[in-house]
């Protein structure tokens, strides 16, 4: 009976939300075109022949939060920047430790930085990315030690912020942040 | 006894379907799905109802228009306001504006001497045994007489919730409310409840 409702349980009981408006999916596009523009145009321009890198792989799963689903607890400036700096710190860390066994800081990395936004409030699902960068992310990026967590992420966090602000309050049916702390 | 499934069933009424159209009105990505909406809005309603019960006073949902007879008031000028008047009870009243007990259609049909009313059937099987009208018998009594005293009042600061409580388990329909001295400032009766909450009976 038990095993019955647990398998019960994998049919889902709701329906997927309605699809938002073309105006939401056009201001998500140019939000997000001007956001990792912004960082890529610094890392190819002015960091190329550097040791420093300016955009993380993670930065395109946080344009989907802040430019797309603006609304949603996830995407709001402090997960914005807390989760992904909170997440680099743990990242480099793990790596710095477990650096013998890259699938351990791997795991180590992604799950601890979960736990870890999820007790500051900070809960940016991109964060798990940004941890698991730190580890896996190569030469480049484990040079930079706990650089990492200030550039590119934090910096490039709190670049991409400030294009959110700009873009996603425009338009008159939009509005960002929903909070700040 | 139906009153325990008199839950507020306005929060289940709401579907999947309801939230789904009202997230459509609202421009963005909402990060929730229907089914976890319903379940905050569920609580939420809960919540607001417990609050409404606890924090809503006598003094909000009285009626402060309310009749009243005096001690020496006829019986059956009582019987003809409760009838002009299609209530089911009166506070009785002292000189002095206290309350000093009330009276219902029960404390009549008791004063009658029929045992065990229950319905207006009860009334009309009495008299027919009886040949005749029971009423007869407490022609001339007076408000005293009859009255249930002392008689269960409220505070104008009684909650809500303590209320309804008291209707369902001393089974009354209506409460003088007073002020701390015993004087009568207004009535609250089931009514008055049903009309404060957006409650409905379950069929």
């Amino acid at each position: 009976m038990v095993l019955k409702e647990y398998f019960e349980k994998m049919k889902g009981t709701t329906k997927s939300p309605p699809m938002v408006s073309l105006e939401e999916i056009i201001w998500s596009w140019i939000g997000a075109f001007f956001g990792i523009g912004m960082v890529a145009y610094l890392n190819y321009s002015r960091f190329e022949h550097t040791d420093l890198v300016m955009i993380v792989g993670s930065f395109g799963a946080s344009a989907v939060l802040i430019y797309g689903a603006i609304k949603s607890p996830l995407a709001q400036p402090r997960n914005l920047i807390g989760g992904h700096i909170f997440s680099a710190i743990i990242g480099v860390t793990c790596y710095q430790y477990f650096n013998q066994h890259m699938w351990l800081a791997s795991a180590i990395a992604v799950a601890t930085s979960i736990a870890f936004m999820h007790v500051t409030k900070t809960l940016h699902p991109p964060g798990g990315a940004t941890a698991l960068i730190a580890v896996i992310g190569g030469e480049k990026i484990h040079a930079l030690g706990y650089l990492y967590a200030i550039i590119p992420v934090g910096v490039g966090a709190t670049i991409m912020l400030a294009i959110a602000l700009l873009v996603n309050n425009i338009s008159q049916k939009r509005k960002y942040p929903e909070f700040w702390i | 006894m139906r009153e325990k499934e008199n839950k507020f069933s306005f929060e289940s009424e709401i579907s999947d379907e309801d939230i789904f159209e009202a997230m459509k009105n609202i421009p963005g990505y909402l990060d929730i799905t229907p089914g976890d909406f319903k379940e905050v809005y569920q609580m939420a309603y809960r919540h607001a109802m417990s609050r409404i019960v606890h924090s809503v006073k006598a003094k909000d949902i009285m009626t402060t228009k309310v009749l009243s007879v005096k001690e020496d008031t006829p019986v059956e000028e009582i019987a003809d306001l409760l009838a002009q008047n299609s209530i089911s009870g009166v506070p009785v009243i002292e000189e002095n504006g206290k309350v000093a007990g009330i009276i219902s259609e029960r404390d009549i049909l008791s004063g009658i001497g029929v045992k065990n009313i229950k319905s207006i059937m009860g009334v009309i099987s009495a008299c027919l045994k009886n040949n005749g009208c029971l009423a007869i018998s407490i022609c001339g009594h007076k408000a005293r007489d009859i009255m249930t005293s002392p008689a269960i009042t409220v505070l104008e600061d009684t909650a809500l919730s303590e209320i309804a409580s008291i209707f369902t388990e001393k089974n009354i329909n209506r409460v003088p409310v007073t002020d701390a001295e015993g004087h009568l400032l207004g009535i609250v009766s089931r009514a008055d409840i049903l009309r404060y909450l957006p409650v409905r009976d379950r069929p």
